[in-house]
């Protein structure tokens, strides 16, 4: 017997109250794992890479277009690696409900800059650069919808209309499947020509949606974006540069103050296993009193007993914890999986933060009746005199 | 013979609100090595207040008591955990056994106080278990032993650290007759063949014949009784 | 009745001793109240935004966008389709003989939230010179509506509130133009009032529109002709559009949000209320055993186990239900009517206030209740078939 097993005995002397805090504990890391996962979502948007892209887009609002002459004169500032540009497609398959998340891109440069999140074989694009009307989609998409390479298939837009038919469905066939080059690239998308698009819009021709620069070095985004944006002050159609990352962030952001109602949540959850755990650590010591007595009467000194003590209130802690985490972390992956929703994930740094607060929880429930457990006078603990 | 254990102008006061009141004053005590005393008197005497002192686990309000030569009066709390944990075996009325340990962990638990690696540890708590007789009942919890199981077990773990003194409050006051004779027995062999000094509060005057020596404590005072 | 009168006896001496173990209690009244808290918090959140697109919009409005687009954003509407519209059957005249009607324009500008600081995009309607006339409910609550033709807009009340830079008087810019707010508007905490106002033919130009809108708006003669009205539309080739009544609309638009917030919230709930479950299972245990003596001496007194039983349960729904009135009284008094915003279908921000139904907060209670009554059951047993001997003998 060792002092971890005693107590760990003692820890359990009671099982069924030992299993309801476990379980309390349990649900409150459990709620923190997968919100720290959400927020962790959030705070990653757009994944790792692309570091040194930047978002060029009309600085009235995103939905507002750019003429399409922009993309040779951004080409040629300094800094500039490569640049590309891109219209939403607004796109839906057969019916308004099945949205496809589609793109009017420049073929050359469009998916070479998103090589760090696409993947697509030489053959396939070349097989698109041949062809005027091919489609890539991604593999996601296509393992949806079952769509294979070679097959024929029409989207529809909800903003444009197709002046060749008057509808507004365009038809393609799926040259390439792209697949995801990084754990967080979304493969829920689909790209065609942008000449295919600019030569039957019976609107919103020669516009640029938004455009996409990669510069040689992530230091000089800055200096790129500012030198962008002064080319293009006092113009129709003034720009907003901005790094991809910031964009992506402004734009969820809006949903809502997402990191305060998390952290509301998990801080309700933290006070109540608090409170629970706290006052049934203080009066499981206090049944023991004797017992702490004994102890002392044997001859263990009273800091041991009082480390004892608190090790079992850090013990009860990291028992219930530590399993949440990993649940979560289960959870978490099987809801990327669903949603689709890159860094949807329990990482190192939220793992940290939950077994500090494990930690601190043990502490915090256990350093009274530690406390209480030091001072005990033998002779009051033993009984009557 | 030598003197084990010895109070000198022992007194124990305590206050209670605007009353001082006085367990007892001016007591002097030798006990031998190898003695194996009883210690009897009407309740609230200070019998137990007595056998606290004896322990290190209360201290005199004025007064000196010496074991082996050490001031135990002049001993800070460590000091005295350490010193009870080298020389100190308990047993009590209630036997206070850890209900969450099972018998041989129970029997352990001082040797958690030495050095002693797992495999020695182990084979002491056998040693004492055999002589108390409970060898079997090693993997038992006290929820499952009757009373007289659980105070030799009790008594296993008193002896397992070889101390030199066992100091026993009513141990047998919880028990039937016969299952007392055998507790006492054994305390009588542990006296005998171990050579145990022996100090045990009793109000059982059967229980008092097993000793050697009986005191008699009322209002503070001693009043020796030759053993029957 | 025997049974009545042990039960309402052991009952009323088990709620009295609760003072003795107060620390424990209160912390499941806690773990409770918390459960119910979020609950309510989330579905409070989801009700007021579908509230605000449920009141918005009137069914003798109809409302036309192009056919697919789904959202006025991305529709087109040209001028001739909308003088095409007005020729339609079942659309309110006025006095002159011509049609009610309002071309409209929706573009999507800047603007910053108040709370955080952050940009957040807002809606800018061009309407036409009727557009106010199809409007129930509108009201002018500072300053006046815009002159036709001027760069000036009108603000509606929630945004103001919720965005800065808008107040009465502040000049803005807003494209490729500056203009001046001159008044804001309410129209019953509709999805309006977190619009920016503006000329239509101002804003095409500015804008860059040409003379193509996005939708169009008319007065119905009554709900019913809104079949006339998809009709004429059906059968004119020139009008690929879809009829939709501005109530319809509106309501549709809600269902992904609220339906995210909801789908968002019960499992959140569910999750706490779990682990307040254990904490309230681990409370009931410990006051039966604290309890135990006195049990036990009510069995050797003749009393049933039933009483023990129901008084068990009892203090367990007691605790549950004070923790669920504490959770909802804290939703409402400090979120309730609570103003803010979220991404709407059209990519712009809907302002909308908190709103704590009766309906929502029996959700609340019947949760708190069903966590009293799981976590006070099987200690209430426990309590009911302690053996006497035991219960004595322990402590």
């Amino acid at each position: 017997m060792t002092d971890f097993s005693l107590i760990l005995a003692n820890l359990f002397s009671r099982k069924l109250r030992a299993i309801l805090m476990l379980v309390a504990i349990f649900f409150a890391f459990l709620i923190f794992g997968v919100l720290a996962g959400v927020q962790n979502g959030f705070n990653n948007i757009g994944g790792a890479a692309g570091e040194n892209r930047l978002v060029t887009i009309n600085k009235i609002n995103f939905t507002q277009p750019m003429p399409i002459s922009y993309i040779e004169r951004i080409r040629a500032v300094e800094g500039v690696a490569r640049a590309s540009y891109a219209n939403w497609f607004g796109g839906y398959y057969q019916e308004g409900k099945n949205q496809i998340v589609t793109f009017a891109i420049d073929p050359e440069f469009y998916m070479d800059i998103y090589a760090t999140d696409y993947k697509l074989s030489a053959d396939q694009r070349a097989a698109f650069l041949a062809d005027r009307s091919g489609l890539l989609v991604g593999q996601k998409l296509a393992e949806r919808w079952g769509w294979k390479l070679g097959d024929r298939i029409p989207l529809s837009s909800n903003i444009y209309t197709n002046k060749n038919t008057g509808k507004q469905t365009w038809d393609f066939t799926i040259v390439g499947i792209l697949e995801p080059a990084q754990e967080n690239a979304d493969t829920s998308v689909a790209f065609f020509h942008h000449a295919y698009f600019n030569e039957s819009v019976t609107f919103g021709q020669d516009t640029a949606g938004w455009i996409v620069i990669e510069t040689t070095d992530k230091a000089l985004n800055t200096d790129v974006s500012k030198r962008v944006d002064a080319m293009f002050a006092n113009s129709p159609a003034e720009t907003a540069t901005d790094t991809e990352k910031a964009f992506n962030q402004a734009f969820v952001g809006q949903l809502g103050n997402i990191t305060l109602i998390v952290t509301l949540v998990v801080g309700a959850a933290f006070a109540t296993i608090l409170m629970i755990v706290g006052n049934t650590m203080v009066m499981a010591v206090r049944e023991r009193t004797k017992e702490i007595g004994v102890m002392k009467t044997l001859g263990f000194p009273s800091g041991r007993i009082f480390k004892m003590v608190l090790g079992e209130s850090l013990l009860l802690a990291m028992l219930g914890g530590l399993p949440a985490l990993g649940v979560a972390a289960v959870l978490l992956t099987m809801m990327r999986k669903a949603v689709g929703f890159p860094g949807l994930a329990l990482t190192l740094d939220f793992t940290a933060l939950g077994i500090a607060i494990m930690l601190a929880l043990g502490l915090l429930t256990g350093i009274v009746p530690a406390w209480n457990a030091l001072r005990l006078n033998i002779v009051t603990a033993l009984g009557r005199q | 013979m030598t003197a084990l254990i010895s109070i000198q102008g022992g007194a124990k006061r305590f206050v209670k609100g605007r009353e001082t009141i006085t367990i007892f004053d001016h007591l002097d005590m030798t006990i031998e090595a190898g003695d194996f005393i009883a210690i009897m008197g009407p309740s609230g005497s200070g019998k137990t207040t007595l056998l606290n002192l004896l322990g290190g686990i209360d201290r005199a309000t004025s007064g000196s008591i010496t074991f082996a030569g050490q001031r135990l009066d002049q001993m800070s709390e460590g000091q005295l955990s350490n010193w009870r944990a080298a020389n100190v075996g308990f047993i009590f009325q209630f036997y206070n056994l850890m209900p969450a340990l099972n018998a041989a962990r129970n029997v352990e638990l001082p040797l958690l106080l030495t050095s002693l690696g797992s495999g020695e540890r182990r084979s002491r708590v056998e040693t004492a278990l055999k002589i108390v007789g409970l060898a079997e009942r090693a993997k038992h919890y006290p929820r499952e032993m009757s009373g007289g199981q659980q105070q030799r077990v009790a008594i296993a773990r008193a002896i397992v650290a070889d101390p030199k003194m066992l100091l026993c409050d009513e141990p047998t006051g919880d028990l039937d007759r016969k299952t007392a004779d055998e507790i006492l027995s054994m305390l009588q062999l542990l006296n005998k063949e171990m050579g145990k000094t022996i100090i045990m509060v009793t109000h059982d005057p059967e229980a008092a014949r097993y000793a050697s020596r009986v005191l008699h404590l009322d209002k503070g005072r001693f009043v020796e009784q030759v053993a029957a | 009745m025997r049974i009545l009168n042990q039960t309402i006896a052991v009952c009323s001496i088990n709620l009295r001793s609760l003072p003795e173990r107060f620390w424990l209690s209160f912390s499941t009244v806690i773990a409770v109240a918390m459960v119910v808290t979020v609950l309510l918090g989330f579905l409070a959140l989801a009700a007021g935004f579908k509230r605000t697109l449920d009141g918005t919009g009137s069914d003798g409005i109809a409302i036309m966008l192009r056919d697919g687009s789904q959202q006025e954003v991305n529709s087109v509407v040209m001028l001739d389709q909308v003088r095409l519209i007005g020729e339609a059957p079942g659309i309110v005249r006025k006095d002159d003989g011509n049609p009610l009607i309002s071309g409209e324009l929706y573009v999507i500008v800047d603007g910053v939230r108040r709370s955080t600081g952050l940009k957040a995009n807002l809606p800018l309607r061009g309407i036409g010179k009727d557009g106010a006339a199809l409007r129930d409910g509108l009201t002018i609550t500072q300053g006046r509506m815009f002159e036709p033709g001027s760069n000036e807009i009108v603000v509606g009340e929630g945004l103001v509130r919720e965005f800065a830079g808008f107040d009465l008087g502040s000049e803005v810019r807003l494209g490729t133009g500056t203009w001046k707010v001159v008044g804001v508007f309410s129209m019953n905490g509709a999805v309006f009032e977190s619009e920016l106002w503006g000329d239509a033919t101002v804003v095409q130009s500015l804008f860059r529109r040409g003379s193509s809108f996005q939708t169009v708006r008319v007065r119905l003669e009554t709900p019913e002709a809104i079949e006339q009205l998809r009709e004429y539309v059906a059968g004119e080739p020139r009008l690929k559009l879809e009829v939709f009544s501005e109530k319809g609309y509106f309501a549709g638009q809600s269902s992904n949000t609220v339906k995210l917030i909801q789908n968002a919230g019960w499992p959140l709930a569910i999750a706490m209320a779990l682990g307040a479950l254990a904490g309230a299972l681990n409370t009931m245990y410990s006051s039966v055993a604290s309890r135990s003596r006195e049990i036990a001496t009510l069995r050797c007194l003749g009393f049933g186990g039933f009483p023990s039983f129901a008084a068990t349960l009892l203090e367990s729904l007691v605790l549950a239900g004070i923790g669920g009135l504490i959770g909802s009284l804290g939703i409402f008094l400090f979120f309730d009517g609570f103003s803010t915003s979220t991404l709407g279908q059209g990519f712009t921000q809907i302002v909308f206030s908190v709103s704590l139904t009766p309906d929502l907060v029996k959700q609340g209670i019947m949760l708190a209740l069903l966590v009293g009554l799981i976590g006070g059951f099987f200690p209430a047993l426990r309590a009911a078939r302690l053996p006497i001997v035991a219960a004595y003998a322990q402590g």
